[in-house]
């Protein structure tokens, strides 16, 4: 089980700064909610954990590994967490299965074989056994994001950040994805997900982080963000999202 | 509509209908139809060409043959020329077309140089500029005069190659542009790294969304292999101007020079047909769901 520290993340693009000096820590084994209005920099905080996009100042842990250190190679990073997208990004091109296998193979280098069983052993873990050979677009999203959740944990990584990994999902596909990770989450997989489901957020995080204006306006129990949250910005927010 | 409640009258009227196929469509589908046309186009191209081999009565028809057989040597001389203008302007294409996708600057830049360069010149200038500068830079050395006449033809189809590469290049540009970005996002996020991304994911996806405009370049670029004949070349557009000027020896200038073209366009419509069918066929083959391109 590993930990995620954020410290004193900035970025801009241009003249948009996105990201005003973020504290985040998320704890061995712990699954960590970033909440917040759209544009308020959540996904860019994801993605700035495991470098697909570079801070502009601050530092990024991975347990005692300075991941903003030149050093690093980004690559090494992103094997080392996992991540997931809101519009699923399967390879569209690969059966379900080498979709899971691709990274495995040509980045872990395992052989062909082995690259299989862990495919297939990952796929009917999310309840996709019988999709093995389907192509990406003759699943639904639920299916769609499942396989993708899947992709994720073939790499074996140290923890996964999931970025609104429900918003382009129907109803029914919601239920399914988030059955899937609230069981990765009572497993004690290190996680931290941007989301707008605060079913979820109240039954399986361990943390909530209300983010704002590319700030951490409050962080703390889900009881204690959702229900008695001190900040008026934060109580505004979840009248509204409550209702 | 399935086990939804009835609507209201006026609200049914707005519900999707059943597709219904028109009677036209239910008895002679596409595939019959295609075959119908291709069939007829095929009856009356023969019914013209015969009549103009009326006017060259009968006796002609002997020289109407003997045209086409000559043709047939020329349109071999074609084919040979078309396989190596493919391959190298499909090679330089994918690689143009992949530098102008690049980071690097100054493989950006050489790449938009060339494709603007080439581009915008009309092949028979290539054709001649590229021959023209081997020749001159060739006319000192002392290699034997045929293999200097050989070196400067080539370099003709050379420049053919060099055009279509340019338009190939903004064809593979254009392919792996239309790849989403989440697909690289997604390799990112796995720790792939850039160039088996590129291998693996892009270029799989824009190959395959290509295919449908390289076909189209492939038959433009066939045919312009008729222009080589401006450098000595007796392929098959050569070898139809000569025969169609000579034609008058034999025949009517007119009708005599109507026959060979004739014949000519025919032989093109052969290698243009085979060459796209055999796209069509390629992109079949890779079909994959959710990539298709729309027909």
């Amino acid at each position: 089980m590993s930990s995620i520290r954020v410290r004193g993340v900035r970025k801009s693009f241009g003249d948009l700064e996105v990201l005003r000096g973020v504290d985040v820590d998320v704890n061995p084994g712990e699954v960590l909610c970033i909440v917040g209005p759209s544009g308020s920099g959540k996904s860019t905080l994801l993605r700035c954990i495991n470098l697909l996009v570079t801070p502009d100042e601050g530092e990024v842990y991975l347990d005692s590994v300075a991941l903003t250190d030149p050093r690093i190679r980004p690559e090494w990073v992103r094997q080392q967490i996992g991540m997931v997208f809101q519009q699923f990004n399967l390879f569209t091109h690969l059966t379900v299965k080498k979709n899971v296998m691709l990274a495995l193979r040509h980045v872990k280098h395992i052989p062909r074989a082995n690259a299989e069983r862990i495919a297939v052993e990952q796929l009917t873990r999310v309840g996709l056994a019988d999709k093995l050979n389907a192509y990406p677009a003759q699943l639904s999203g639920g299916q769609q994001q499942r396989v993708a959740i899947a992709r994720a944990l073939a790499m074996d990584p140290k923890a996964i950040l999931f970025d609104e990994p429900t918003s382009a999902l129907d109803p029914e596909s919601i239920h399914e994805v988030l059955a899937v990770m609230t069981r990765l989450g009572h497993e004690g997989m290190t996680m931290a997900v941007v989301t707008h489901e605060m079913g979820f957020a109240k039954e399986v995080a361990d943390r909530v982080v209300f983010f704002d204006a590319g700030r951490v306006v409050e962080e703390g129990s889900p009881e204690e963000i959702f229900e008695r949250a001190g900040h008026e910005r934060t109580q505004a927010f979840m009248k509204k999202i409550l209702r | 509509m399935t086990g939804g409640p009835a609507l209201p009258p006026t609200l049914s009227a707005l519900a999707p209908q059943q597709p219904r196929r028109s009677v036209v469509k239910r008895f002679f589908p596409w595939r019959i139809w295609s075959r119908i046309i291709y069939g007829a186009a095929g009856v009356i191209g023969g019914i013209l060409f015969l009549l103009e081999l009326g006017y060259l009565k009968v006796y002609r028809l002997s020289f109407a043959l003997g045209a086409l057989h000559s043709l047939i040597q020329g349109f071999y001389l074609s084919l040979e020329v078309v396989a190596v203008i493919l391959p190298i302007g499909f090679g330089l294409g994918f690689l143009i077309g992949w530098a102008r996708t690049t980071r690097f600057v100054i493989l950006r830049g050489f790449g938009s140089v060339y494709v603007d360069f080439f581009r915008s010149m009309p092949p028979i200038a290539l054709i001649f500029f590229f021959a023209l500068i081997t020749g001159v830079e060739l006319r000192t050395s002392n290699i034997n005069p045929y293999t200097k006449e050989q070196i400067t033809m080539w370099m003709g189809v050379v420049a053919l190659a060099f055009h279509t590469g340019a338009y190939q290049a903004e064809i593979v540009r254009a392919g792996i542009l239309s790849v989403p970005s989440g697909q690289t996002d997604a390799a990112d996020a796995l720790g792939i790294s850039r160039l088996t991304s590129m291998f693996l994911v892009v270029l799989p996806q824009a190959f395959r969304l290509s295919l449908p405009a390289l076909g189209n370049e492939f038959s433009s670029s066939i045919k312009d292999t008729s222009l080589l004949n401006v450098i000595g070349w007796a392929e098959l557009g050569g070898i139809s101007l000569a025969l169609a000027s000579n034609s008058i020896t034999y025949a009517h200038y007119l009708q005599g020079s109507l026959v060979v073209w004739i014949e000519a366009a025919f032989l093109y419509f052969v290698v243009t047909y085979i060459a796209t069918r055999l796209v069509r066929g390629i992109e079949d083959l890779y079909k994959v769901p959710g990539l298709e391109v729309a027909r």
